[in-house]
């Protein structure tokens, strides 16, 4: 490509870039209580698949129970924030902490179990997740779940319990739930960064090494067993300050929101925005968002004349996009981006009847 | 005593079923090297065909042929259009995965679609009376079931020993690439192989079905159960998911009863044995060892 197609190039990914923080910065000021809420929510998701990613996408370990480790991370703010009553910031921190460790103790078996076998245990482990949570129902609630609550002084001056929420403080002029997404959007935006210089480190060419080729990784001197163990550590703190941020926006933990399915809709998120890739995963959970919160709602609960029940289609849509998507665009959407960039820049470079130069940049990784 | 004795005849009328989604599993790592994590949501579709079919008025029994001849269609369309085209398990298996749970996904969806999201009764494949073992009282699905499983591993040993498909199934499974020289049709056998494991799947869940009630989670757990028990017998081995199905099932039964630390954690048990079998003998009990070249 041309110094000046390249110039024109970079001009145009900052000019998108600009475009895209002003709309996600001004969303909450658009949008009314209900829908900011909404897509707030949207963040742990892309949380958890940025840490799925980093695992599954850059290290080719792949794990279908991140579900349960978004689980221990929101179990465990709601915990300290109950019987500890810590800032909420320090109970998002100490569950990434909390997380890391549960990664590293799950990474350590699974420097033996690889493949499709490590798919296999980590299934087997987003399926008793739920029952692990009834086992304990003393500590978790089980299916009735817990609340998280703060004693606080109410109108008559009595002490009582009450949800806890995002307070904003008062000179930003904001409501509560634009508050909410600003600093979740911000520390979301934090780990993005932190992944982003990951994976360009040295440690992270460690861990596409390793994916690429586990035995020339470790022949060239990559240390396999430390990078594994701690993308696995790395991942799951980043899933447990998703979980973090779930149980704080929700008030309460429940067993049903990490069953099986939680696990498979990061995957899906992963896939659909593009596995290894940065923006991959919060464009996939924007799409995961989009259809659980504006398309479901909008279908019916039956359709005539064989009453199908047309809630069940959001599912069945991801499924197939899923299949479709990793036998015609195994990169997902960023990936499809990049190569749909990489044949346009070719294009406009040819010139008249010459020859067709061969693309620099795209394919996917 | 005699607690213990029903636990037992409990956990292996379970375990008949658990080693029937095994039977599929196994048949489908053996033809196409895959691990299918869809294999239980594509029982739970052939169990719903069943369902209707018996409601369509079709006696129980003749139901359950219907249900697994759609089983069969199923298990060698999804086989080729959705698996063939992706490619070597071994060589990609990221994308094995993502497409078996895009049609785990997609079946569940649509079984809700179609059927709806309330649980459905199931008819009894023996009816509901019980029978005098050993002086206590089993039932006789759980006994049927048993029945039934020694029926299907009888039918594959068949198969698999004693006609030309079965004998085309272990060709393809040592090695496709020879196989296909010397003018098996690879692709039918592997079709077939489908195509068996999903009818196999209906079978289990029409015989499952009636405990829980027939919803699209049906399969869920047997489906952990089933891997359970292939990953104890061993993934290419059909003795081994008898065994491994028979032995799961009554450890999941018996231990959560007696073990508090385990009264909901049914699946506990089973995960403990996935885990420890791959981490100390990866081939299982009657597995075969593979042994990779760099």
């Amino acid at each position: 490509m041309s110094a000046a197609g390249r110039l024109r190039d970079t001009r145009s990914i900052i000019v998108v870039s600009g475009v895209l923080v002003v709309v996600v910065l001004a969303l909450p000021q658009v949008l009314d209580a209900f829908w900011t809420r909404r897509i707030t929510l949207w963040i742990p998701l892309a949380l958890a698949a940025l840490g799925l990613n980093l695992l599954t996408g850059y290290n080719g370990q792949i794990s279908v129970g991140h579900g349960a480790l978004y689980g221990v991370g929101a179990y465990s703010t709601a915990l300290i924030l109950n019987e500890w009553k810590w800032p909420q910031l320090a109970a998002i921190a100490a569950s990434a902490v909390i997380c890391f460790v549960a990664g590293v103790a799950v990474g350590l078996p699974a420097l033996r179990i690889k493949g499709l076998y490590l798919a296999l245990v980590t299934l087997a482990v987003a399926t008793l997740f739920p029952q692990v949570l009834e086992q304990f129902s003393g500590t978790t609630g089980g299916s009735a779940g817990l609340a998280i609550t703060n004693q606080e002084m109410n109108r008559r001056g009595v002490l009582a319990d009450r949800a806890i929420r995002v307070e904003a403080p008062t000179w930003t002029g904001l409501a509560d739930d634009q508050w909410a997404y600003y600093v979740f959007l911000a520390v979301a935006a934090l780990c993005f960064l932190v992944v982003r210089n990951l994976v360009r480190s040295r440690v992270g060419r460690s861990m596409i090494a390793i994916r690429d080729n586990e035995v020339a990784a470790e022949v060239s001197g990559v240390n396999v067993a430390i990078v594994k163990v701690l993308t696995f550590g790395v991942s799951a703190a980043l899933a447990g300050v998703g979980g973090a941020i779930f149980a704080i926006l929700q008030a309460r933990v429940s067993s049903g929101s990490f069953t099986l399915v939680a696990s498979l809709y990061f995957l899906v998120a992963v896939v659909v925005g593009g596995s290894a890739s940065i923006a991959g995963p919060a464009i996939g959970a924007v799409a995961i968002g989009l259809f659980q919160d504006v398309v479901t709602p909008a279908l019916p609960e039956s359709v005539t004349p064989w009453d199908l029940n047309a809630k069940a289609a959001t599912p069945l849509i991801l499924g197939t996009m899923l299949i479709l998507l990793m036998l015609a665009a195994p990169g997902g959407i960023v990936g499809s981006a990049r190569q749909l960039r990489a044949r346009l820049a070719v294009r406009a470079q040819r010139p008249a009847d010459g020859p067709i130069p061969t693309p620099t940049t795209g394919g996917t990784p | 005593m005699s607690e213990l004795l029903q636990y037992v005849f409990i956990g292996l009328g379970n375990g008949a079923v658990y080693a029937m989604v095994g039977l599929g599993l196994v048949v489908i790592y053996r033809s196409t090297g895959l691990l299918n994590f869809a294999q239980g949501e594509l029982a739970m579709f052939a169990t719903f065909g069943v369902w209707t079919l018996h409601e369509a008025g079709l006696p129980i029994w003749l139901a359950l042929l219907g249900g697994m001849a759609i089983g069969f269609a199923i298990g060698a369309i999804v086989h080729q259009v959705v698996v063939r085209p992706v490619g070597d398990p071994h060589q990609k298996p990221l994308a094995v995965v993502i497409v078996t749970i895009g049609l785990f996904l997609g079946f569940n969806a649509l079984a809700q679609l179609i059927w709806g999201t309330n649980e459905k009764e199931f008819a009894t494949l023996f009816g509901n009376s019980e029978v005098d073992v050993l002086g206590t009282l089993v039932d006789w699905q759980k006994l049927g079931a048993l029945g039934i499983l020694a029926a299907e591993a009888l039918v594959f040993w068949v198969i698999f020993q004693k006609t030309k498909v079965g004998l085309g199934m272990r060709a393809v499974a040592s090695n496709p690439e020879s196989s296909a020289l010397v003018g098996i049709p690879v692709t039918r056998i592997l079709m077939i192989g489908w195509g068996l494991a999903v009818s196999v799947g209906a079978v289990a869940g029409a015989v499952w079905a009636p405990t829980p009630g027939l919803s699209s989670n049906l399969m869920q757990l047997p489906l952990i159960y089933g891997f359970a028990a292939i990953t104890l017998g061993g993934f290419d081995s059909f003795v081994g998911a008898v065994v491994g199905g028979l032995f799961v099932g009554v450890l999941t039964d018996v231990v959560p009863r007696y073990v508090d630390a385990f009264e909901k954690m049914t699946l506990a048990p089973a995960f403990l044995v996935i885990l420890v079998v791959l981490l100390v003998r990866p081939q299982g009990i009657f597995g075969r060892k593979v042994v990779s070249r760099v």
